[in-house]
């Protein structure tokens, strides 16, 4: 356990050496806060850009408090996982190659702590990022359309941390496999696209898919309750995040 | 007392053998090397011997223990020793200590004192992102015995320092061999002959010859005769292989090498024959053959 904390202590220096600390999170800030600003201010936006003709009227009914929330994970679920996954993608890769993991594992460190203690910090890291950018969507949104209730987006965020969890672990387990970070990162991003894809597309099929928890997390921000599935991709989610967990801890040695 | 037993160890990869049947024994106390030209499976070894790769056949046992971890015993230096490179010395001195399962405290007194036994006192502030190869070479020393473990392995340690780098680590081994059982692998030979009590040669993954220096030189050393003169004396030399006191004669870059069973009995003869043909010889040297011969005849060339 002690160790443990070394291993732990370690990838928290480390990310604040190469100052991934501060900009994963102002990343998402950044995202959360354009959210509700380009809405509100859309119609402005758009009769200073283009030049129609003049007298042209621009209706744009303003989105609810919660759509702008919803919307906001959608921008998280896209440019979001790809920040998250290239800024995590040689967690374990990049170590490997650079030769890294042989000087730690000859010490007596179990390889599952060294494995649990980047998977904790990139996840801790990356839910930090995530709440924060979403606090400061729902700052904005109270502030340009309407005070938006606090448990309902703590709720509403915690669904989505599911899904990126999973990815997170996804991509820890690639990175512990792979030597190539950037092939890490095409993997990891194509599962995350095709769950998506598949979800939206065959939803019937692919009620278990963690990609619900995103689905479940937008409807539950704008109305207040989750549409459709939402215990079972939460079971899945938590099943498959300790499977992947389990996989990249397991025997590390060449055979 | 042994401190380490390797039995009929074989390691394959996917398409080679790098170690085959390998057994040999260290005792404590002892400085063994590990000789062998590049590619003979030293590294292989000596990370199956570090638990860092699984031997595909063979024991590894540790002062007697078949299983169970015995890393927090053995230190280990890699070929090529990566940091972090954003830490310095101290952060990762530290970092590795607490790994090895050092108190803070302890950690932090052995940093202290390493990094003046290896020399880098003066820069444990500073990145190791920044240091010379040479720097690093100690720092890795340091990292590997930090916990001060009963076996240090080090592998190549002077193989990539300039001569004065070289110079160096060759002397702090010495040092630390009072201390400790040291392993370690090298084709540098004359390095392995200033340093080892023992010598382990390996060849394509075989164990070609092992034993303690001494041992070593009473079974293959022999008498060497070496003679260069102004003019060629290959035909010369061709004459004198034939004599009994002479086992080999080589002819290399204009000097001739005559290995001979008996100095004594060999020399005046050859005075005699240098005399009476005349040879205008610059010069005469009587040697013994040295762990470079054994490791030439050893790999065959």
């Amino acid at each position: 356990m002690k160790k443990w904390v070394v291993l732990f202590r370690k990838e928290w220096l480390e990310m604040s050496r190469n100052y991934k600390i501060i900009w994963i999170p102002l990343v998402f800030i950044l995202f959360g806060l354009l959210q509700p600003v380009t809405n509100y201010y859309m119609p402005d936006i758009l009769k200073n850009a283009s030049d129609l003709p003049e007298g042209t009227i621009i209706e744009i009914p303003l989105p609810s408090r919660g759509e702008v929330l919803a919307q906001t994970l959608g921008q998280f679920n896209q440019m979001g996982v790809l920040v998250l996954v290239l800024a995590f993608m040689g967690i374990v890769s990049a170590e490997r190659k650079s030769g890294m993991i042989k000087a730690i594992l000859v010490k007596p460190v179990a390889y599952s702590s060294y494995i649990t203690a980047k998977w904790l910090s990139a996840v801790l890291l990356s839910a930090a990022s995530i709440a924060l950018g979403m606090v400061a969507s729902w700052y904005y949104t109270g502030l340009l359309i309407d005070p938006y209730p606090f448990m309902n987006l703590v709720k509403g965020t915690g669904l989505y941390l599911g899904w990126i969890i999973f990815l997170l672990t996804f991509t820890v387990f690639l990175s512990s496999r792979l030597k190539s970070s950037g092939l890490v990162a095409v993997c990891a991003l194509l599962v995350s696209i095709l769950l998506s894809l598949s979800t939206s597309l065959l939803g019937k099929w692919m009620e278990w898919s963690p990609a619900q928890l995103t689905t479940a997390a937008s409807s539950y921000l704008v109305d207040g309750r989750v549409e459709g599935p939402l215990f079972l991709p939460l079971v899945i989610t938590g099943v498959l995040v300790v499977i992947f967990l389990f996989l990249s801890t397991a025997n590390w040695q060449r055979k | 007392m042994k401190i380490v037993e390797v039995k009929s160890l074989s390691k394959n990869f996917t398409h080679h053998l790098a170690v085959k049947d390998l057994s040999f024994t260290i005792e404590e106390g002892r400085c063994v090397a590990l000789l062998g030209p590049n590619g003979a499976g030293k590294t292989t070894t000596l990370e199956m011997l570090a638990g860092l790769q699984k031997p595909t056949k063979g024991t590894i046992s540790f002062l007697n223990a078949k299983k169970g971890d015995y890393r927090e015993q053995i230190g280990y230096l890699s070929q090529h020793p990566v940091f972090y490179p954003w830490m310095n010395a101290v952060e990762f001195l530290l970092f590795i200590g607490e790994l090895s399962g050092l108190s803070k405290a302890a950690a932090m007194k052995r940093t202290d004192e390493l990094l003046e036994i290896v020399g880098i006192a003066d820069s444990k502030k500073r990145r190791i992102g920044g240091y010379s190869g040479g720097m690093k070479q100690r720092l890795g020393i340091a990292q590997a015995m930090i916990h001060e473990p009963k076996l240090l392995m080090l592998d190549e340690p002077v193989s990539a320092l300039d001569p004065v780098g070289r110079r160096e680590v060759l002397e702090m081994m010495k040092l630390l061999k009072k201390k400790m059982t040291i392993l370690f692998s090298t084709h540098i030979l004359h390095d392995a002959e200033e340093i080892c009590d023992d010598v382990i040669m390996i060849h394509d993954g075989n164990l070609a010859v092992s034993g303690s220096l001494p041992e070593l030189r009473r079974k293959y050393q022999e008498d060497v005769i070496k003679i260069s003169a102004e003019e060629n004396l290959e035909e010369w030399a061709q004459t004198i292989a034939t004599w009994e006191v002479v086992s080999k004669v080589e002819y290399r870059d204009g000097s001739v090498e005559i290995f001979v069973k008996d100095v004594a009995a060999a020399r005046s003869p050859l005075l005699a024959e240098i005399q009476a043909k005349q040879i205008p010889v610059t010069s005469f040297t009587v040697g013994h053959t040295t762990l470079e011969d054994l490791f030439m005849k050893v790999v065959g060339k």
